[in-house]
């Protein structure tokens, strides 16, 4: 099948070749269901330095998270253990992408997916009926339409729940049941309608900390879970890898054939940051943002620059278009935050324009954008 | 680091030959491990004599440290004193510290050697040649930290360090050195873990710049550790060295030259001999003293410091206990999240004993998933934050990662025997104590009331209090009485102080016994050097009230001369006044606290008055935030030249407000003040506040605003002048009448505080004048209008109603 027109292909596609050697080596045990050993997931997911020989091929496993390695083993062990696994943190912490990456290594699948909502109901986590199929045979199997949650359980693979907290306290903890006893019990099925669940089935829900917190999630459901919580990135360099990566990916899936500017990436990787932490390089204090400042807002501004620059410039980086795209990420939730993007060019940028030469220099000109 | 070590090519040295007459064992401090093997090594090579990196001049107190009723952790103390410049100029005195735990390797050799009643020697240099040797800023030299005598940080620093971590995919050099040494090195041969360590320290070395070597002492120690070996070679036929890994490679190239020829020794150093300073015995010293686990974990406070030592005391426990070193680590790790999790429940917090399986089950898969043979202190951490942590990590959320910290500290305080020989200082320390009653073995806070004034115990008691909280030892604090250093409750003649001994008060006195050997002595040793350290009046004056309440009479004559020299180059008018409040004090009190005399107070307190006196006039446009303090100082200088001996100055001081006065601008408060001092000493002044109070009363709008400041400052001085001029109450109403009630509310706070200086029997009369100004007696303002019990009875229904209403009964 042509892939190419996707806009973004399954993790397990994108990745398909360093999966399948990455299994073809694999020598590590691994709990029952597992495509993988938790050591393959490891460096499927933090990446090796030696190259895989498969096919007559040389793979890279390139590194896809970039973190804290401890988070990503921890991660692993608790899926091969009783307890669901939770993400939680900031939005834009790359929460989603490690579930996908986790569960594409795990199951070979990262498509079983709940999508948390204010509207998720309880059938959409267990299972509904086909009227129709029911009406003409009854309550039979054939008839019953399986939720994400029925599918993980019934083939023992893992079952993603996004944004869970978005979903109502109540819908949350039909989960409980199901993580507890591994069991679904599905009544209309009379004497068959126990469904226990298989190995490899289990939970991986991520929740942001910003608009609904976990808090108001059960603590019998909160027991049933291990949780993870995933800080925004403190290093300014590897903010700036991450955003030269993606772009590069997103560049690439949408045939733009432009090089990314890593100086650029360097100078919006600290501008996020420092508005992030609220302290610059060189010691200013900065008044923080309300909206979020995270790493992927930031790499959705350098590509938003890219694109217009590849479509309507000459192919290189303009700093005032990014200034504009930076005014529209961070202009969100608050007037305020104008001015403070404001103040942060009149202080932070416009002596690091003294200090650290020419393209700092243009960022800070650029600021008569700001408005 | 297997992969690592076999890509590079290392040279084979025999280095653990136990028929040699040398053997030497690498060890890292505060390891376990190298305390397991180092007691094997000892038992199968048997040694005649052990010799010990450690500081030489500490080789009486081993002893003690080996004394079956020394407890660990304890701590050599060693203390230098630079009296003769030698490593800089400003004559500093140096501190540190040398801990010992239970698996401490120098420890277990101490032990093994008494057990065995064979010889153990410390062949360091002596602490004060350390100090010479190092540079400034470098090793043991370094600022900023507690030192201790035992850093590590030549193993576990050094740039091949970096590239081995990275490697093998570690977090840190100690995960490595948990995982490769303290973990796997439980499961290898003694031989096996002594190339192991020699291989990785010799890489290390040879990856630290030899100049570092230089600027540290590090070559210089090892210099001298090769010439005691070589001595002792001439005695002992086998000769076991215990030193840091780092050192063993450097001492053995020294001693290479061998010989067979036994008059000359086994060994031969052939360097030139270190030559050493003539120190006196003042200068330096060690004491033995209890250490807690707290004060050894790298957290609190030193980057020296260990990991976790309450963990890998468990750890130890266990090893010495089972014969197979297996499970020692897992059991550990289990005993710490049973403990953890115990220790949560008690505090209310809901973790489950399923939580401690999941905990458990964590860590264990984490160790095979990093190959690690058996969980250590990091996968620990990671399943507790994995498992016990419910929700997003916050401060509400870690406190079970809290209660591991603490129990991965460990509480365990060490003790000494009894003939350990203590410092000077705290044996005054227990001679006071007991002369005075105080219960020092009591294990919670003492109280006692000491009456100054009528019991000369008392004072004397109150003094020594004064002194150890003057050294920072938290010992005593007093909780009720006159506060001198903040003029507070001045006229107190009791004071109440809590008391409480304890190990941190050991540890604190132990610091400063290097200032003296008494209390008294190390309190003024620190009291003059503060003192010589001041740079305002401010400060000076508060030392020397301190130097009053320690009772240190002698060296206040010695401190005048200082103290005029700060007070004549002082310009701060802030820190004069309260320099001058100070010294007026003590003045006044020095009859009651028996100092009389000692000082030349009253030359004191007139330089100081002069100096006031000059900057005042520039005081006019004070700001806001110190119009007080300067309204204080002003009544006080008034006030004192009131007083016989003073009151020449009174001219001066008048000429001072006058000059204030005639500034073209002159924040109102302040001239409220001063106008109110000048009317108190001559009436005729009466006039000039009349037309200043018209000025703000009845000026512009702005001039208004500032008038509740003026009169502020005028009642604070003079508040009588209201009911000596009739119509000035007049003035005042009319402004309170023509004020919009914004305007009334912006001024009200401080009109408060400017009413709030009359008596309430002045208040009173003031209420009456001003109500008899609108016509109405003084009682029928006092007195509302009668309720009617018709009003009544509906203003409780309307009250029930409005109940009903919120609680949602409507």
């Amino acid at each position: 099948m042509e892939r190419k027109a996707e806009i973004k292909p399954p993790v397990e596609v994108r990745y398909q070749k360093e999966l399948e050697a990455l299994a073809a080596q694999d020598t590590g045990k691994r709990p029952l269901n597992w495509k993988l050993s938790p050591k393959a997931v490891r460096t499927f997911i933090l990446g090796s330095k030696k190259p895989l020989e498969w096919n007559g091929e040389e793979i890279v496993i390139r590194k896809k998270y970039l973190g804290n390695d401890a988070l990503v083993e921890r991660c692993i062990i608790t899926l091969a253990g009783n307890r669901g696994l939770m993400l939680v943190g900031e939005p834009g912490t790359a929460k989603t992408m490690l579930s996908e990456l986790l569960s594409a290594a795990i199951s070979g699948t990262s498509t079983n997916t709940i999508q948390g909502t204010a509207g998720t109901t309880e059938d959409m986590i267990k299972y509904s009926w086909n009227y129709a199929l029911l009406l003409a045979k009854g309550p039979v199997r054939e008839a019953l339409v399986p939720s994400p949650l029925y599918v993980g359980m019934e083939q023992g693979i893992l079952t993603r729940f996004e944004e869970i907290t978005r979903t109502p306290a109540e819908i949350q903890d039909s989960l409980i049941s199901v993580l507890s006893d591994k069991v679904l019990n599905v009544p209309e099925l009379g004497e068959e309608g126990l469904m226990f669940a298989r190995a490899g089935f289990n939970v991986i829900g991520t929740a942001n900390t910003r608009d609904k917190g976990v808090n108001e999630m059960s603590s019998a459901l909160k027991r049933r879970f291990n949780f993870e919580t995933v800080m925004p990135v403190r290093d300014v360099s590897l903010e700036k890898q991450i955003i030269v990566n993606e772009v590069e990916e997103l560049a690439k899936a949408s045939q733009i054939d432009m090089p990314v500017d890593e100086d650029v990436a360097e100078i919006l990787a600290s501008t996020y940051h420092e508005l992030r932490e609220g302290v610059s390089s060189l010691g200013h204090r900065i008044d923080r943002p309300a909206s979020v400042m995270s790493t992927a807002e930031a790499v959705s501004v350098y590509y938003q620059t890219m694109m217009t620059a590849y479509y309507y410039g000459d192919s290189t980086m303009d700093l005032g278009c990014l200034v504009q795209n930076l005014v529209g990420a961070v202009q969100k939730e608050n007037q305020d935050d104008l001015e403070k993007l404001r103040s942060y060019f009149q202080t932070v940028v416009r002596d690091k324009g003294g200090k650290e030469g020419q393209l700092w220099n243009s960022y800070y000109e650029a600021r008569k954008y700001l408005k | 680091m297997e992969q690592l070590l076999r890509g590079e090519e290392i040279p084979e040295v025999t280095t653990y030959d136990l028929d040699s007459p040398v053997l030497y064992f690498p060890i890292r401090h505060h390891s376990p491990v190298c305390a397991w093997h180092l007691k094997q090594a000892i038992e199968a090579y048997k040694p005649e004599v052990i010799l010990i990196e450690g500081p030489q001049n500490a080789q009486e107190q081993i002893p003690v440290l080996a004394h079956p009723e020394t407890k660990a952790p304890v701590a050599l103390y060693y203390f230098y004193k630079d009296r003769k410049g030698l490593l800089s100029e400003e004559k500093e005195d140096y501190k540190c510290y040398y801990p010992f735990l239970d698996y401490s390797p120098e420890l277990i050799a101490l032990r093994e050697a008494k057990e065995r009643q064979i010889a153990a020697q410390f062949i360091d240099l002596p602490y004060g040649e350390i100090l010479i040797g190092t540079e400034e800023h470098k090793g043991i030299r370094t600022e900023g930290e507690k030192q201790t005598y035992n850093d590590d940080y030549l193993l576990s620093r050094s740039r091949y360090l970096s590239l081995l971590c990275e490697k093998t995919g570690l977090r840190s050099f100690e995960e490595l050195w948990e995982k490769y040494f303290e973990i796997g090195g439980l499961f290898q041969t003694t031989e096996a873990f002594v190339r192991q360590m020699t291989t990785y320290c010799s890489l290390s070395r040879s990856h630290t710049p030899k100049e570092e070597l230089e600027t540290d002492g590090c070559l210089m120690r090892e210099k001298y550790m090769a010439e005691q070996i070589a001595k002792a070679s001439k005695t002992y036929q086998k000769i076991l060295v215990v030193t840091g890994g780092f050192h063993t490679d450097g001492i053995r190239e020294l001693l290479e030259h061998q010989t067979s020829d036994k008059n000359n020794g086994f060994l031969k150093y052939a360097e030139k001999p270190v030559k050493l300073h003539s120190l006196s015995d003042k200068d330096q010293g060690v004491y033995p003293l209890a250490y807690s686990m707290e004060a050894a974990d790298a957290l609190n406070g030193y980057a020296s410091g260990m990991q976790s030592p309450g963990f890998y005391q468990q750890v130890w426990e266990r090893l010495i206990k089972a014969e197979n070193p297996q499970g020692a680590y897992e059991d550990s790790v289990l005993h710490q999240l049973v403990s953890a999790g115990r220790k949560a429940r008690q505090k209310k917090e809901s973790l489950s004993s399923y939580d401690v399986i999941c905990a458990l089950s964590m860590a264990k898969g984490l160790a095979a998933l990093r190959g690690k043979r058996e969980a250590g202190l990091y996968e620990l951490r990671d399943a507790a934050l994995s498992s016990f942590v419910k929700g997003e990590c916050n401060p509400s959320t870690d406190l079970p990662l809290q209660i591991l910290q603490s129990l991965n500290t460990g509480k365990q305080v060490g003790k000494l025997c009894e003939d350990a020989n203590r410092p000077p200082l705290l044996l005054d320390f227990d001679e006071q104590c007991k002369k005075f009653g105080l219960k020092i073995q009591a294990a919670g806070q003492q109280e006692v009331v000491l009456e100054l004034f009528s019991k000369k115990k008392h004072l004397s008691m109150s003094r020594f209090f004064y002194q150890l909280q003057f050294l920072e030892t938290q010992f005593a604090r007093r909780t009720k009485g006159a506060d001198l250093l903040n003029r507070r409750d001045k006229s107190r003649i009791r004071e109440t102080w809590v008391y409480h001994f304890s190990g941190q008060v050991l540890a604190a006195l132990v610091d400063v016994s290097m200032l003296g050997g008494t209390v008294a002595e190390a309190s003024r040793t620190k009291l003059i050097r503060d003192f010589g350290k001041s740079e305002n009046s401010q400060e000076a004056a508060k030392l020397l009230t301190l130097c009053f309440l320690m009772g240190f009479l002698e060296e206040q004559a010695g401190m005048s001369a200082h103290i005029r020299e700060v007070l004549t180059s002082d310009g701060d008018f802030f820190s004069l006044s309260e320099g001058f409040s100070h010294l007026r004090m003590l003045y006044e009190l020095q009859e009651l606290y028996e100092v009389e005399a000692t000082l030349e107070l009253e030359t004191l307190i007139g330089i100081c008055f002069q100096k006031i006196v000059q900057l005042l006039p520039s005081m006019a446009q004070v700001k806001e935030e110190q119009q007080q303090t300067c309204m204080e100082s002003c009544l006080s200088l008034y006030q004192i030249t009131g007083r016989g001996s003073f009151s020449h100055y009174r001219q001066n001081l008048t000429e001072a407000f006058l000059r204030l006065l005639s500034q073209p601008q002159i924040n109102p408060g302040l001239e409220g003040t001063v106008l109110g001092l000048l009317y108190g000493d001559n009436s005729d002044y009466g006039e000039q506040i009349q037309k200043a109070s018209a000025g703000y009363l009845q000026g512009t709008n702005e001039m208004q605003m500032k008038s509740a400041a003026f009169l502020r400052g005028l009642f604070y001085t003079a508040r009588d002048f209201v009911f000596v001029k009739e119509d000035f109450l007049t003035m005042i109403d009319q402004l309170i009448a023509s004020l919009s009630p914004e305007s009334f509310m912006k001024l009200l706070p401080e009109l408060r505080q400017a009413f709030g200086y009359f008596t309430p029997i002045e208040t009173d009369r003031i209420a009456g004048k001003a109500a008899a100004l609108h016509g109405a007696k003084k009682k029928e303002v006092l007195q509302g209008r009668k309720v009617l019990p018709q009003e009544y009875a509906y203003g409780e229904m309307v009250d029930a109603y409005a109940v009903k209403g919120i609680s949602g009964g409507l």
